[in-house]
C-alpha cells in the first residue's frame, strides 16, 4: 500500500479527495492518479490556501457589510448579493490571525455550503490552478495557525509554494452550525 | 402523450376529485345528523358516493368499489325513504366513509393494501337485509349508471382543445367533473349523477399549482425592493440634474410604477388567500367524535368561515387549533351532570370563530366550561419549579394564565390519550409565533375561557418603522408598534435596577437597543432620544433608539439557516440603497426583557 493510504488509515484523515486517493491506490490504477482537480488559491496573511473550485459560486469585491449583533466575532455580518442576504465570515478571525486592514485586493469568496450561500473574506485571490490528485500530500501532524486539523484535507507543493487545502464545509458543518446556535443563545 | 402519462393524469384527477367529494360528504353527513330526513342532503351524499364508485370502478380499484357499492346501496334506500336514519346507520355510514378515505389514501401513497373491509361491509349488508323487496329494482340502476359513469373519466382523452388548454395552463387536467354530469343528466331521468361538478362551477375558479403562486409572490417581493430602490434613486437625483422636465417626468413615472407595484402586490397577496373555513370544516367531526369518546355533550358553533387568510397560515394553523379544541373538550368542559348541578345547560358549547381586525385575523376558541383556575395553575407551576413564590407574588391574573404556555406544564392529573401530556400548549404557542402571531387567553372561573389567536395577514411583506441606532439602521415591524415618543435623556428613571419611563401613570420598561445589539455609540451624551413603544398582547416595552427614519414597506428576507437563531432579530431586508438592514423581533425582545425581570426579581 502507498504511503498516502497507510497515512490515511493511521491518522484517520479521510475526506473526499482522500477517499478517492485510497480507492485509487487500492484499485491500483496508475492513470487515475493523474486525474486533475481545480483549486482556487487565496492568501490569508502569509499562508496560501486552496479550495475546490466546484464549490465556489463567485468571487466579489468587498462591499458594505451589515453587522449582525450577538454573533461570534468571526461572523462579520451579512451582505446583499443581488437580492439574497448571505452571511460573511472573516477567515482571518476564524483562524485567529491578527487583524489587518482591507485593501484593494481583499475579496469575498462566495461558496455553496450545502445549498446555502456563504461568503468568506480573504486577503487576496491568486489564481485557479490545476493539480493532479496525486500531488496532494497529507498535512503535517502539527497544528497550523489555529485551523482545526479536521478542516485541512492536505497540502500541496505547487511551484515552490505550499498550499494548504481547506475543507470549509467541515469547518461550517451542521454540527458547527448547531453549536453556533447554542453559542448565540 | 404516452399511456403512462395519461394514466398518471387520470390517477391524479381521480385523487383530487375524490378528495373534494369526500370533504363534501363529511360536511353533508354532519348536516344529516341534525336533519336526518332531509332528502336533499341524502341525495347529495348518494351522488357523491356514486361518483366515487364510478371512478373507482373505471380505474379498477376493487376494494374501493366494494365499499362504495355497499354504501351507495344503503344511501339509495335512505334517499328513497325506505330506510330511516338512526344512530346505527349513521355509525355504519361514517365507518364506511372512513374506510373509503383510508383506501384512497393508500392509492395516493402508491401502495394498495389489502385492508380488511369485511366488517364494514357486513354492517352495511345487515342494514340492507332489513328491507328486502326493493332489491331488484335498485340492482338495475347501479348497472345502468355504472356504465354511464365509466364514460366520464374517459372523456378527458377525447375532449376538445379548450379542455386541453386548461390542462396546460393549470396542471390539474380533470376539468371533467363539470361536463359529464350535465351531459349524462340529459339522458337519464333518475337523479343519480354527481352534482359535485355543478357546485364547483358556481364560482368559476382555476386550479393552479401552489408553487407557481409562491414563485409569483417571490417575484413581486423582489419587485417591491427594486421599486424602493428606484424611489430612492429618484429622490437622490432630484437635486442633481437641472433638467426640470426630465426630473418631473421621471418623478411621475416613478410614482405610477410605485402605485402599480403596490396594486400588483395586493392582488398577488389576495391570490394566496383561502377562507379559514377550509380549516374549520374538519372540526364538527372532531368535536362529535371527541365528545362521544369523552362521554360529554358538546355543541360546536362556527362563525366567520369566509374570513380569508394566507394559504401558508391556513396550513400551519390546523394543528394548534385542534389542540385547543381538544383541550376545551377534555379539560374545560364539565360532564353533563356537573354542568346541570352548576346550573349550566347540559350541552357544552364550543365556539370557533374568525374575524378581521386591521391587518390581522383573529381566531377565537371559546368554551363555556370550567374556566382557568389561577390558584391551581400557580400551585402546579410552583410544584414544577417553573416559577418561584416571589415571582408568583408579583404576577397578575394574566401573567398566571400565561404560565400554561411554558414547556412542561399541565394541570391534568390523569394523562389521557388526548391531552395532558404537558407538551401541547407551548407547542401551540411556538406554532403561533412561527406565523408571527400571538396567542392570548381570557378566562373566568366557572364561566369559561377564550383563546385568541392574532395572526398577521401577510407574511412576506410588512410595513416597518425604520430607525437608526448610533449609525446603524434597523427595521421594526409596524404591526408591533404602538406609539413613538421623543424623550429627554433625564426623563428615564430606574426601578429595581431597570430603566423605565413614566408614561401616563404607568411605568414602561425600557430596553436600550444600543446595548442589546452591542453597537458602538457615537455620542453617549445625547440629550434627546426616541422611544418606540412596542406591544405584544398586553405587554409593552419601550425600545430606545437614536433617531426615527420613517415608515417603509419592506420585503422580509430570511437570514438563512446559519444565522437563524440570532436573538432579537427576525430577519433582514434590503433598503433602497442596496444595503441590508436587520428586522427586529419585538415579541422576542419583550420575552427576553421579561426574563430579565424574573431573574432580577428572584435575586431579591
Amino acid at each position: 500500500m502507498s504511503e498516502q493510504v497507510s497515512f490515511n488509515i493511521k491518522y484517520n484523515t479521510f475526506n473526499q479527495e482522500d477517499v478517492m486517493n485510497t480507492a485509487v491506490a487500492i484499485a491500483g490504477q496508475e492513470e487515475l492518479k493523474e486525474e486533475r482537480i481545480q483549486l482556487v488559491s487565496f492568501k490569508i496573511g502569509n499562508e496560501e490556501h486552496g479550495i475546490n473550485v466546484l464549490k465556489v459560486r463567485e468571487i466579489i469585491r468587498m462591499s458594505n457589510i451589515t453587522r449582525v449583533p450577538n454573533t461570534p466575532d468571526y461572523i462579520e455580518g451579512v451582505i446583499n448579493l443581488r437580492g439574497k442576504v448571505i452571511p460573511i465570515i472573516s477567515l482571518r478571525k476564524k483562524f485567529y490571525l491578527p487583524e489587518a486592514e482591507n485593501d484593494s485586493r481583499t475579496r469575498i469568496i462566495v461558496m455553496d455550503m450545502d445549498n446555502e450561500l456563504m461568503g468568506f473574506i480573504v486577503d487576496s485571490v491568486a489564481e485557479v490552478i490545476r493539480i493532479a490528485i496525486s500531488e496532494i500530500q497529507p498535512p503535517p501532524p502539527i497544528v497550523t495557525s489555529g485551523i482545526d486539523q479536521e478542516c485541512i484535507s492536505g497540502v500541496i507543493n505547487h511551484a515552490d509554494r505550499l498550499l494548504v487545502l481547506l475543507n470549509l464545509e467541515k469547518m461550517f458543518s451542521s454540527e458547527e452550525r448547531q453549536s453556533l446556535a447554542d453559542m448565540i443563545q | 402523450m404516452s399511456q403512462l402519462c395519461e394514466d398518471q393524469e387520470l390517477l391524479e384527477g381521480f385523487l383530487t376529485e375524490t378528495a373534494e367529494l369526500l370533504e363534501k360528504v363529511d360536511d353533508d353527513l354532519l348536516l344529516l345528523e341534525k336533519s336526518p330526513s332531509d332528502m336533499d342532503i341524502l341525495n347529495r351524499i348518494f351522488r357523491s358516493v356514486h361518483t366515487v364508485k364510478g371512478a373507482a370502478s373505471f380505474l379498477e380499484f376493487e376494494l374501493l368499489v366494494k365499499v362504495t357499492h355497499k354504501g351507495e346501496d344503503v344511501l339509495n334506500r335512505l334517499r328513497k325513504g325506505e330506510l330511516v336514519v338512526n344512530n346505527m346507520i349513521m355509525d355504519a355510514i361514517l365507518e364506511a366513509v372512513d374506510l373509503v378515505k383510508l383506501l384512497v389514501d393508500d392509492i395516493r401513497k402508491g401502495a394498495i393494501i389489502e385492508r380488511p373491509i369485511e366488517g364494514t361491509i357486513a354492517k352495511l349488508e345487515a342494514i340492507l337485509a332489513e328491507n328486502e323487496p326493493e332489491s331488484e329494482t335498485h340492482e338495475a340502476e347501479p348497472v345502468q349508471t355504472a356504465s354511464e359513469d365509466s364514460t366520464p373519466p374517459s372523456e378527458p382523452k377525447s375532449e376538445e382543445p379548450p379542455c386541453e388548454e386548461i390542462r396546460i395552463v393549470a396542471p390539474e387536467p380533470q376539468q371533467a367533473p363539470p361536463d359529464p354530469p350535465q351531459t349524462v343528466e340529459k339522458d337519464v331521468s333518475s337523479a343519480s349523477q354527481s352534482s359535485a361538478g355543478k357546485d364547483n362551477s358556481d364560482k368559476s375558479t382555476l386550479r393552479v399549482d401552489v408553487k407557481r403562486v409562491d414563485d409569483l409572490m417571490n417575484q413581486v417581493g423582489e419587485l417591491v425592493l427594486e421599486r424602493n430602490r428606484m424611489s430612492h434613486l429618484n429622490s437622490d437625483c432630484l437635486g442633481l440634474t437641472s433638467n426640470d422636465s426630465f426630473t418631473d417626468e421621471f418623478g411621475k413615472l416613478v410614482k405610477r410604477i410605485s402605485f402599480i407595484t403596490s396594486e400588483l402586490q395586493m392582488q398577488v397577496l389576495k391570490m394566496r388567500l383561502v377562507p379559514v373555513g377550509n380549516v374549520f370544516r374538519k372540526f364538527p367531526r372532531i368535536v362529535r367524535n371527541l365528545a362521544r369518546d369523552l362521554g360529554k355533550q358538546a355543541d360546536l358553533q362556527i362563525f366567520g368561515e369566509d374570513t380569508e387568510l394566507d394559504r401558508s397560515v391556513v396550513d400551519e394553523i390546523g394543528d394548534p387549533l385542534i389542540h385547543l379544541v381538544r383541550n376545551a373538550l377534555d379539560h374545560a368542559l364539565e360532564s353533563a351532570e356537573e354542568r346541570v348541578a352548576a346550573g349550566k345547560p347540559k350541552v357544552g358549547c364550543v365556539t370557533l370563530s374568525a374575524r378581521h381586525e386591521g391587518n390581522n385575523i383573529i381566531i377565537s376558541i371559546k368554551d363555556d366550561g370550567r374556566g382557568l383556575d389561577p390558584d391551581k395553575i400557580s400551585a402546579k407551576a410552583l410544584e414544577r419549579g417553573i416559577v418561584t413564590a416571589e415571582q408568583l407574588a408579583v404576577m397578575g391574573q394574566k401573567e398566571i394564565f400565561d404560565l400554561i404556555f411554558l414547556p412542561g406544564f399541565s394541570t391534568k392529573e390523569k394523562v389521557s390519550d388526548l391531552s395532558g401530556r404537558g407538551v401541547g400548549m407551548d407547542v401551540v404557542k411556538t406554532n403561533v409565533r412561527k406565523l408571527n402571531g400571538i396567542i392570548e387567553v381570557k378566562s373566568e372561573l366557572e364561566k369559561g375561557s377564550e383563546f385568541l389567536l392574532r395572526l398577521p395577514l401577510t407574511l412576506a411583506i410588512i410595513q416597518s418603522l425604520m430607525v437608526e441606532i448610533e449609525g446603524e439602521i434597523y427595521s421594526i415591524p409596524l404591526s408591533a408598534v404602538i406609539e413613538t415618543l421623543r424623550v429627554k435623556k433625564d426623563e428615564f428613571c430606574s426601578v429595581g435596577g431597570r430603566e423605565v419611563l413614566r408614561l401616563r401613570n404607568s411605568a414602561l420598561p425600557l430596553m436600550r437597543l444600543q446595548e442589546k445589539f452591542g453597537i458602538v455609540g457615537n455620542d453617549p451624551d445625547r440629550e434627546f432620544l426616541y422611544v418606540v413603544v412596542v406591544g405584544v398582547a398586553e405587554k409593552r416595552l419601550g425600545l430606545v433608539v437614536t433617531r426615527l427614519l420613517g415608515q417603509q414597506e419592506v420585503a422580509i428576507k430570511s437570514l438563512g439557516n446559519y444565522l437563524a437563531e440570532v436573538p432579537g432579530i427576525a430577519g433582514s431586508t434590503i433598503l433602497g440603497d442596496g444595503k441590508v438592514a436587520l428586522i427586529v423581533d419585538p415579541a422576542k425582545l419583550i420575552d427576553s426583557g421579561e426574563e430579565e425581570i424574573y431573574r432580577q426579581a428572584s435575586s431579591f
